[in-house]
């Protein structure tokens, strides 16, 4: 796609704009056990939830920030300046018509309702810390799908949440998972029962409006013995000058025999510091997906994880990264093979521009019981000008003589052999440019919906014009 | 600041480092009091070619350090540490200029049987062309051996560094300098110690310098052995390859690190590490961290790979059906695994050498 073309699609930072404020309720800036207390009692939680919410506090004021990673911009994170609890709402709608119509022109323009009608089994709309819309198709919920939003799912299902929650990624497990389960608010809680395959994807959009904001929203996903699910999540946010935190947790549980796909395209602005665990058990002969795409935000550290504990279970995680000026995109994956004949791929592609900083940082794991498993690694960076930075830093723990065990990496420039093959056919060097882009990100587009696969080709186009010349 | 001053001085490594992640400093410390830095003796030199008839002349080995600084890439801990505790025990390594022998030049390091340290300065002049054979060896409980220094411009050197004290802990640290146009080949043959911690970092700070790191490790009953491997391209048009086969048996551990690192206006670095395990055992384990970091885009190629495996079942059958018993078939196997990284090292001398220290080694393996 041409790079004009592009930009006549979908305009600069095209979700760049925000509303005027029209909080319901508001904190002030600022953490403390107080606030942990008050975001768990505005919400009428159960007492155990409470509980693990000021545990996880203490545990997140007591733990260091990492020291790997891009410790430069972690220290320019100040969470007294951070709101921790906005709600925009009345409550989540089960109609657009019922939503504030500031919010509901938003999701308009990010053309969530259209989605919803053409192509999705269920909607889950969040505006800063709740959700303010939810819908399910009437034939999955007759099957026994649950898919709420996560507050609406702790209400309705605390059994269930309370059996599974933080099973997969304990508050202790680092700081930032400490900090979303001390405040986390929204998100969203799907069960699905034993053998439904739920067809078409179901999709949560998040969407950060105010100044300074948090949002730490927590995912749940359960996928019974034979079922599978495809999980879509979209996230942008206005542009500002002063920066927004989003720091979610991702659980997934795949029972065995069950599939879960759990696809992402971050778009958030590049004043959001975007720091997400993300981590599913897959059981005997379960597979779990993640298909990840980053392109927006200042600083991403997100490496989604696959933790094989069943015999036969498989494990991708596909990912791209985009640096553009100013952003460092700290992506990778993490997979841990703990039972015998398990599988897994990581396929990581990365692009870096205008000074930004592409890296893939990985770990894979073989334990010393799991016999026969089989790995791959493969990483592909582009750097695109004299400015920019790739990195990759993979790491391979193998206890096991049996596995087998591949990585490959590399990094290099955009071949002048193919943009003169495409200029020789007529192309000008920019479209020739976003062409190959788009062809290296092409393992990865072709894993999403088509729609989302044709947005994402339009951003890739847009983000590489003005880079000849 | 002194080397005893500066040690005192800098802080316990961090675990979240991945140099230090396997094989924390505790760990290879003398006595595991990080504050402590131990009276070490001096290990015993001795300058030889493999060939008797070669006189050595235009090479030798010196008392005293002069110039050959550890480079600012290296880590302060370990060489400092070993600075502090070599004390006077500092030699010079010097090959005058236009310097060419026909047959390897062996350096032996005797470490006797007590704490032992070195510090030895590579001093090798332009254009010089020869073998050398590092010979590390003894029952010393901890051995200590700090290399820094340059390759002359232009030179050409096959420098193998083959570490098998009988037992205890042996900390190496390299820190050399790649001259313009200079060819290295820097292997290293690692079977002996109990424990080893080994950073190896060389700097391409001069154009057309040309790298190839190769390693040769074998590792058997609870044996440590933990290389770091570290190559920074400073300067345009550089080459450099890693290539690393570790054979794991035993209750043993091998741990390969490496780090590319090409910095801005590098242009036409041409720089690929690989990394090979082949596990022989149930409780052996093998990890690799090959890292790159790269902020230079007009590069021919950066790359790495990293690849884990048993003895190939092929392989093995195909040999057997050539009458091999099984045991004969994996020791080949096996040989030929770390043979395809020796072979490499250097000429045909230094090869059939190193292929006779090697079976030595896999005997007592065997044993």
């Amino acid at each position: 796609m041409a790079a004009k073309e592009a930009r006549d699609a979908v305009g600069e930072y095209k979700a760049g704009w925000h509303d005027p404020e029209n909080a319901t309720i508001r904190f002030d800036f600022g953490l403390s056990e107080q606030v942990v207390r008050d975001i768990s009692a505005i919400k009428n939680e159960p007492e155990w939830m409470t509980e693990i919410r000021v545990k996880a506090y203490h545990h997140f004021e007591n733990r260091p920030m990492p020291t790997w990673g891009n410790m430069s911009l972690l220290k320019n994170i100040d969470f007294d300046k951070v709101c921790y609890f906005l709600r925009s709402g009345e409550g989540t709608e089960d109609d657009w018509d019922d939503v504030p119509e500031a919010i509901r022109n938003t999701f308009d323009k990010l053309g969530i309702p259209e989605a919803e009608q053409k192509w999705l089994s269920g909607v889950t709309a969040q505006y800063e810390s709740e959700a303010v819309y939810h819908s399910i198709r009437e034939d999955l919920e007759q099957q026994g799908v649950i898919f709420l939003d996560m507050d609406s799912g702790l209400r309705e299902y605390p059994e269930i949440v309370k059996k599974w929650f933080c099973s997969v990624v304990p508050y202790q497990d680092n700081k930032f998972s400490a900090l979303n389960t001390a405040v986390w608010s929204g998100g969203s809680f799907i069960y699905v029962p034993k053998g439904v395959h739920v067809e078409m994807p179901v999709q949560a959009y998040f969407r950060i409006n105010a100044k300074n904001m948090g949002q730490f929203e927590r995912t749940l996903i359960i996928a019974d013995e034979g079922s599978s699910i495809h999980y879509v999540e979209g996230c942008t946010a206005p542009t500002y000058s002063t920066d927004s935190l989003h720091s979610a947790v991702v659980e997934l549980i795949a029972l065995p025999g069950s599939h879960i796909r759990y696809s992402t395209v971050q778009n958030w602005s590049t004043n959001v510091y975007n720091l997400v665990t993300k981590r599913g058990i897959a059981h005997k002969n379960a597979k779990i997906e993640w298909v990840d795409g980053n392109i927006g935000s200042r600083l991403t550290m997100k490496y989604p994880a696959v933790i094989l504990k069943g015999e036969g279970s498989h494990a991708e995680v596909i990912s791209v990264a985009y640096s553009g000026k100013g952003q460092h995109q700290d992506a990778g994956a993490k997979i841990h093979h703990l039972a015998s004949n398990t599988t897994s791929k990581i396929l990581s592609k990365s692009i870096s521009k205008d000074g930004g900083r592409g890296s893939y940082r990985g770990l894979v794991s073989v334990s010393p019981k799991a016999e026969n498993c089989k790995l791959n690694v493969v990483c592909d960076a582009l750097i695109l000008d004299e400015n920019s930075r790739s990195d990759t830093y993979p790491t391979m723990e193998v206890a096991n003589p049996t596995a087998r065990c591949e990585h490959e990496a590399s990094v290099s420039k955009v071949s002048d052999d193919q943009l003169f093959y495409l200029m020789s056919r007529g192309h000008a060097e920019e479209e020739a440019l976003a062409m190959i882009v788009n062809g290296f990100f092409e393992p990865f587009t072709r894993e999403l919906p088509m729609e989302y696969a044709v947005e994402l080709n339009k951003l890739m186009a847009l983000e590489m014009e003005g880079s000849i010349g | 600041m002194d080397a005893a001053s500066l040690y005192k001085s800098l802080d316990e490594p961090d675990k979240a480092d991945h140099l230090w992640r396997y094989t924390p400093w505790k760990r290879v410390h003398p006595s595991g009091d990080l504050s402590e830095i131990p009276v070490t003796v001096a290990p015993k030199l001795t300058l030889s070619c493999l060939d008797d008839n070669v006189a050595l002349v235009g090479i030798s080995v010196e008392e005293g350090i002069v110039g050959a600084e550890v480079l600012p890439e290296s880590d302060e801990v370990t060489s400092s540490f070993i600075r502090a505790a070599a004390g006077d025990s500092v030699y010079t390594l010097r090959a005058e200029n236009n310097f060419v022998a026909s047959s390897p030049i062996v350096l032996d390091i005797d470490t006797g049987d007590s704490p032992c340290a070195l510090h030895l300065a590579l001093d090798i002049g332009r254009h010089c062309e020869f073998e050398l054979i590092t010979q590390i060896s003894g029952a010393a409980p901890w051995t200590g051996v700090l290399r820094s220094g340059r390759i002359g411009d232009g030179s050409i050197l096959n420098d193998v560094v083959i570490g098998h004290t009988d037992s205890g802990t042996l900390l190496r640290v390299d820190s050399i300098a790649i001259g313009r146009d200079a060819q290295v080949k820097a292997g290293t043959v690692s079977s002996g110690s109990e424990r080893t911690k080994a950073d190896l970092r060389y700097k391409m700070g001069e154009t057309g310098g040309h790298l190839n790191v190769l390693g040769s490790i074998l590792s058997a009953s609870k044996m440590h052995l933990d290389h770091h491997v570290e190559i920074h391209h400073d300067a345009p048009e550089t080459f450099s390859r890693l290539d690393w086969h570790s054979a794991c048996g035993g209750n043993s551990r091998t741990v390969g690190t490496g780090m590319l690192r090409v910095a801005k206006g590098a242009r036409g670095a041409d720089a690929g590490q690989l990394f090979h395990n082949l596990l022989l055992s149930e409780k052996a384990e093998a990890d690799s961290i090959p890292e790159l970091e790269v902020s230079e885009h007009d590069v021919v190629g950066c790359g790495h790979g990293t690849a884990n495996g048993p003895v190939d079942e092929e392989q093995m059958f195909y040999l057997e059906s050539r009458g091999f018993d099984t045991s004969e078939a994996r020791d080949a196997l096996i040989a030929a695994f770390l043979n395809s990284t020796l072979i490499e090292m250097g000429s045909d001398t230094l090869h059939h050498w190193l292929t006779e220290h090697l079976q030595d080694e896999l005997n007592d393996l065997k044993a």
